[in-house]
């Protein structure tokens, strides 16, 4: 820099440069509401009872891991950069919930900002948001002329102590696990999709007090896992002769989402986002039709055509979230790598 | 702290100190929705860090990959991985 000011630390690392737009802090902000992705479910029962052992059992959501919540956060910061928004979780710890921001929308003056958060809980995580002063209400009470200000060449402010400009105490970058669940994914017709996989740790300079820490850390991965069964019989029951076929298929949905694991600690998980069960259940006296189903539920024209009527039925316009069958692949991951996050302090911003 | 600088408001709460190991915006960059940029002019700083907020996503039907990236000298290249399942994503360079 030819001109201005700039200020590094011991490390010989940047603290301020005047050349730079600084974040500072915007506010604190709680939720609006509360959603979750609704389950799609359903299937179609044709003459089920026609032979004795036909399986009736888990055509519903039993056995499945249950969601995590969405929380819905309207910040009031009108410019084309979003806010960069820090979660302050509801509890930390290694048995605390994972938590991530999932959606980041500009929606008119507003940004919307949608928090997952693995388990439900009766707490509420707490955004700190921070922006550029140009986006800041640069309102100052009578007087408060005291503190520390720098401008870039073109006269533009690029740090104002007054408006608490955003002090780091760690970060670096995190990877998400892989899949979600890893191992068996079912029996018969019990599903098995937790999330098991082991959290990824990574650590940032030590602080005194885990529950003062918030992060940054935007959701990038994703998961997709599922889980098919089939099963068909066909005989003589009761002086009838009988055949039947079901076919099954369970799938959950995972988002990344993260946790301040101890005072110098961080880890990534997943949490169960959106979740799935459809199947098809038929079953004859007169004639023999035995498998073939799951061929047709998992590429075919009756998985296309119960989606679509499970996903047109307006759920997901009642929940305030976007439709989908949230099946977009199968058993894999996308965009773990390379996250980055940044660690503060919520005592620096209350 | 023997040396350095604090910043105190009119009340006298600190609100920066060189203690702190703070970031440096250093630029927002924009990739849209399945299209591979490369961005230059990017400020260099002996540290620097790169997040990545994906903007709009994320529908349940497609399966909405980030961009990926490599920051090199003043350059930050991004990459979609998919041509038409990339969804928008907005980088954040910062440095220290």
């Amino acid at each position: 820099m030819a001109h201005g000011l700039l200020i590094k630390n011991e490390d010989n690392e940047v603290l301020i440069d005047s050349d730079y737009i600084h974040y500072h802090f915007l506010g604190k902000y709680t939720h609006s509401s509360v959603t979750q992705v609704p389950d799609v479910s359903g299937g179609g029962d044709a003459n089920v009872d026609a032979g004795g052992n036909s399986p009736n059992e888990n055509k519903g959501m039993q056995n499945m891991p249950s969601k995590g919540e969405i929380y819905v956060y309207s910040v009031p910061v009108n410019g084309a950069n979003p806010p960069m928004c820090f979660i302050k979780p509801t509890s930390t710890g290694s048995s605390a919930p994972f938590t991530g921001i999932v959606l980041t929308k500009q929606s008119g003056t507003n940004w919307e900002i949608r928090v997952f958060q693995s388990t439900v809980t009766s707490a509420s995580p707490v955004l700190y948001c921070f922006s550029p002063l140009s986006q800041v209400s640069t309102t100052t009470a009578s007087g408060d002329d005291y503190g520390f200000k720098t401008f870039n060449s073109s006269g533009v402010v690029t740090f104002d102590s007054r408006f608490k400009p955003l002090r780091a105490v760690g970060g670096g970058n995190i990877t998400s696990p892989g899949l979600a669940h890893t191992g068996s994914t079912g029996s018969g017709w019990t599903v098995s999709l937790s999330v098991n996989a082991s959290s990824v740790s990574t650590s940032f300079t030590s602080q005194s007090s885990a529950s003062d820490l918030i992060y940054y850390c935007p959701s990038l991965a994703h998961a997709c896992q599922q889980y098919t069964h089939e099963e068909d019989d066909s005989g003589i029951f009761d002086w009838e002769s009988y055949a039947w076929a079901r076919g099954d298929i369970w799938w959950c949905f995972y988002r990344s989402c993260f946790r301040i694991a101890s005072t110098s600690s961080f880890e990534a998980n997943y949490g169960v986002y959106a979740r799935g069960h459809i199947y098809e259940h038929k079953g004859d006296t007169t004639s023999v039709f035995a498998g073939l189903i799951l061929g047709a539920l998992t590429g075919g024209a009756y998985f296309a055509a119960i989606l679509a009527t499970l996903v047109a039925a307006g759920s997901f316009t009642g929940a305030n979230v976007d439709g989908g069958n949230y099946l977009p692949y199968e058993n894999s991951y996308r965009n773990t790598s390379g996250n980055a996050f940044i660690i503060s302090k919520a005592s620096y911003y209350d | 702290m023997s040396h350095g600088l604090k910043i105190f408001d009119s009340s006298g709460n600190l609100t920066f100190s060189t203690v702190d190991s703070t970031w440096t915006l250093l630029g927002v960059f924009t990739s849209n929705a399945d299209t591979s940029t490369t961005h230059t002019g990017v400020p260099i700083m002996p540290t620097r860090i790169v997040t990545r907020v994906m903007v709009d996503q994320i529908s349940g039907d497609d399966e909405s990959y980030v961009h990926t990236f490599s920051l090199s000298g003043s350059t930050l290249t991004t990459t979609a991985p998919s041509a038409s399942e990339t969804v928008k994503t907005v980088f954040m360079v910062f440095g220290k």
